[in-house]
C-alpha cells in the first residue's frame, strides 16, 4: 500500500483489498487516519498514534520504520451490509519513496496481519506458564514473538533518546546541520542554522540547490571532500557571503565550523555533521580592536614627536635651564590640558570657550573677556587652538596687557560667511604696555603663525600696537572645501 | 659635523605643523634646503611634481588622514630620492614599500641624515 506525504492513499495491492476488504476506489485519494481511526474502546487513540508516528517518522527522516507487533482494529463491511470492527494485529514496515533530488514523496506500506499468529500466541499463554515456552511455542512463533516485542521496547527507548538528542541539537546555541549522501541533503538542522540562512525551507533539499549563493566560496569541495576521505575538516573565523535576508545583499559573517564524516553500520561514509559558531562580532570586535591600537600607536607617537619639537625649540630659545623648564612645562602642560577636554568627550570634540578658558584662567579670569557663540571643534583644532591661546596667553602675560595691573584681554569671535563658513578670532589687549614688533621672531609667534596656516588650513595676522597687541585668526570650519 | 648634505634641496610633507617645525630646524642645521613643509598630499603632490629643483624628500605616511604614497610613486617616477617617515616604523608601510629608508617617530638628528644619506646613496668613505 502506498501513502502520499499528506498521507492519502496513493495506491495498493489486490491483497491489502482482500485483508481489509475494501474497494480499490473507496480508498484511492482518502486519509488513511480517517479510514481507519484505530478502532472502539480505550486504545483506540494509542493504536492511532503510535501509526502516525511512524509516518510522521518517515517523512521527516527519510528513512523506513518498523512496527513489529501493531494492535489495530479495522472496520469491515458485512455480508448482511454492516460495518463491525474486527480486532486485528499487524506487523508493518514503513519505507520512504524519493525522487531525484532526495525528497520523500510517497510512503510504502508492506502490511502482514499477524492476527492468528497471535490469538494463537495467547491460547499457548493461556495453556501453560508464560516463563516456560513450549517447543510449540517456539515452534508457531512465540520466541520470535518476544524477540519482536522486545525490539519494539527497544526501538520505543532508541526513539526516545533519538529524540532528546535531536532536542539538544535544535536547542544548542551553536548551529547544526545533518547532511545526507553525495548530493548533501540537507536533512535536518536547528534554529541557529535557520537563522545563518535567512530561515529558508531548505530541508529535504540538495545544499547546492537549497544555498546556491555559497558557489564557488569553497564550502561544497569540502563538504565533497569530507565525503569521500573521511577526514573531517576545520575552519576558522572562515568569511562567507550568505543570503540572510530574501533578495538582499549577501552579508559576510564569519564562522568558525567543522564537518564531520557521518559512517553506518558498515562503516561507509553516508553523510556530513555540520557543527558551528557564527563569530562574526568577535570578529569585528579585534578588527576595530586593532584599527584602535593602530590609530593609538600614531597618535601617542605623533604626540612624542610633538613634545620632542616643543623640547628642541624651546631649547633654542632659552640658554637658563630653570627657565628652559618652566616654559618647557608649561606648554606641555597646556597640551595635556586640551587631551583632558578632548578625553571628556571620548575624542569627539571640545567648545571652543572652554579650550580658551583651559589655557587663560591661570591669569585670572576677570582679566579676559570671552565673547561668542557655542562652537564645537574637532580634536585637531582644538590641540592646535589650545597651543595658539596658550602661546598668546604667554606673551601677553610675559610683554603685554596680562603684564601690567590693569591690562585686560577681550576675545570675539564668530562665524562668517555662512556658505563657506570660517572661523574668525580677535584676541585684543588693552591696558598694558605700548609694543612693537619684535627683532627677532620667538618660538611662540612661529608657532601660531605655523600652526594656523598649516594645521588648520587658515591665515593669521598680528598687531604690534600702542594701545596694545592684536591677533586677527580666520580658520575654515569645512576643511574639505577649503 | 658632515656638511654632506649641504645645500640640498630637500622637500618636508608633514601635517603637524610642531612636527615639520622639527624637521626643518633638523635640516637647517644641516645646511639643506627646506621645500614646503606641505600639510597635505595634494600640496605634496604639487611640489613633487612642479619643483624645478629636488635633491631628497621626507614624507610623513599618514598626512591628514591621507596616505603619502601617491607622492613617493611621483618622486619615484622623476627619480628624485625620499625618506618615509612613521610612528609605526617600516611595519606601517605596504609590502610595496618595505626595506626603503624610514624613520620612526619620534626621531634624532642622526637618524634623519643616515636614512637620507641611504636615500641619496651618499657614503661618508
Amino acid at each position: 500500500m502506498l501513502l502520499d506525504t499528506e498521507l492519502r492513499y496513493a495506491g495498493m495491492n489486490q491483497a491489502y483489498l482482500e485483508v481489509t476488504r475494501r474497494r480499490r476506489e473507496d480508498l484511492l485519494g482518502r486519509p488513511i487516519m480517517q479510514e481507519y481511526d484505530g478502532g472502539p474502546g480505550a486504545g483506540a487513540a494509542e493504536n492511532a498514534r503510535r501509526l502516525l508516528a511512524s509516518f510522521q517518522k518517515v517523512l521527516s527522516t527519510g528513512q523506513s520504520d518498523s512496527m513489529a507487533v501493531l494492535h489495530y482494529p479495522i472496520l469491515i463491511d458485512q455480508p448482511d451490509g454492516t460495518k463491525t470492527y474486527d480486532d486485528r494485529y499487524w506487523s508493518c514496515t514503513h519505507t520512504p519513496v524519493k525522487d531525484d533530488s532526495g525528497r520523500v514523496t510517497h510512503i510504502l506500506q508492506n502490511t502482514n496481519d499477524i492476527t492468528e499468529l497471535e490469538r494463537l500466541r495467547r491460547q499457548v499463554g493461556k495453556l501453560r506458564p508464560q516463563e516456560m515456552p513450549s517447543a510449540l511455542d517456539s515452534l508457531i512463533g512465540g520466541g520470535m514473538f518476544r524477540r519482536a516485542m522486545s525490539v519494539q521496547a527497544d526501538n520505543r527507548r532508541l526513539e526516545i533518546e533519538r529524540r532528546q538528542l535531536q532536542d539538544m541539537f535544535m536547542q544548542t546555541p551553536g548551529f547544526v546541520a545533518v547532511l545526507n549522501g553525495p548530493e548533501h541533503v540537507i536533512q535536518m538542522h536547528n534554529g541557529a542554522y535557520g537563522q545563518l540562512i535567512g530561515h529558508r525551507d531548505v530541508l529535504g533539499r540538495p545544499i547546492r540547490e537549497a544555498l546556491p549563493e555559497l558557489a564557488g566560496q569553497g564550502f561544497y569541495d569540502f563538504l565533497d571532500e569530507v565525503l569521500a576521505t573521511g577526514e573531517p575538516f576545520q575552519g576558522r573565523q572562515s568569511p562567507v557571503q550568505i543570503q540572510q535576508t530574501p533578495n538582499a545583499l549577501l552579508a559576510t559573517r564569519y564562522l568558525d565550523f567543522t564537518y564531520q564524516p557521518i559512517r553506518n553500520d558498515a562503516a561507509e561514509i553516508i553523510g556530513v555533521f555540520v557543527q558551528g559558531h557564527d563569530v562574526t562580532e568577535s570578529v569585528i570586535a579585534a578588527e576595530r580592536q586593532k584599527l584602535m591600537i593602530d590609530e593609538l600607536n600614531h597618535r601617542v607617537k605623533n604626540t612624542l614627536a610633538t613634545v620632542q619639537s616643543i623640547a628642541m625649540q624651546t631649547a633654542r630659545s632659552h640658554d637658563d635651564p630653570r627657565t628652559f623648564a618652566e616654559t618647557f612645562q608649561s606648554r606641555i602642560m597646556s597640551l595635556s590640558h586640551t587631551h583632558d577636554l578632548l578625553t571628556r568627550s571620548h575624542w569627539e570634540g571640545a567648545d571652543l570657550r572652554e579650550v580658551l578658558e583651559h589655557e587663560t584662567t591661570a591669569h585670572g579670569l576677570h582679566r579676559l573677556t570671552l565673547n561668542g557663540p557655542n562652537i564645537s571643534l574637532d580634536p585637531a583644532m582644538a590641540v592646535s587652538l589650545g597651543m595658539i591661546f596658550h602661546e598668546l596667553a604667554t606673551n601677553a602675560a610675559k610683554y603685554g596687557a596680562l603684564s601690567a595691573g590693569d591690562g585686560r584681554v577681550l576675545v570675539d569671535w564668530s562665524i562668517a560667511d555662512l556658505n563657506d563658513p570660517h572661523l574668525a578670532i580677535r584676541w585684543r589687549e588693552t591696558g598694558g604696555p605700548s609694543v612693537s614688533q619684535p627683532e627677532r621672531r620667538g618660538f611662540g609667534s612661529r608657532l601660531i603663525e605655523r600652526n594656523v596656516r598649516h594645521d588648520l588650513a587658515g591665515t593669521v595676522q598680528m598687531h604690534y600696537r600702542d594701545d596694545g597687541f592684536i591677533a586677527e585668526i580666520t580658520i575654515p570650519l569645512n576643511k574639505e572645501a577649503a | 659635523m658632515t656638511k654632506a648634505l649641504q645645500g640640498r634641496r630637500v622637500l618636508i610633507i608633514e601635517d603637524e605643523s610642531l612636527v615639520a617645525m622639527l624637521l626643518e630646524t633638523i635640516l637647517d642645521d644641516m645646511g639643506c634646503e627646506v621645500i614646503g613643509p606641505d600639510s597635505n598630499i595634494d600640496d605634496g603632490l604639487k611640489s613633487a611634481t612642479t619643483e624645478a629643483v629636488l635633491d631628497a624628500a621626507l614624507l610623513d605616511v599618514n598626512v591628514a588622514g591621507r596616505e603619502v604614497f601617491p607622492v613617493a610613486d611621483a618622486l619615484k617616477a622623476r627619480g628624485v630620492p625620499f625618506v618615509f617617515s612613521t610612528g609605526y616604523g617600516e611595519a606601517g608601510l605596504p609590502e610595496h614599500w618595505r626595506g626603503h629608508p624610514t624613520i620612526q617617530k619620534p626621531f634624532t638628528e642622526g637618524a634623519i641624515r643616515d636614512a637620507l644619506m641611504k636615500a641619496m646613496n651618499i657614503s661618508l668613505a
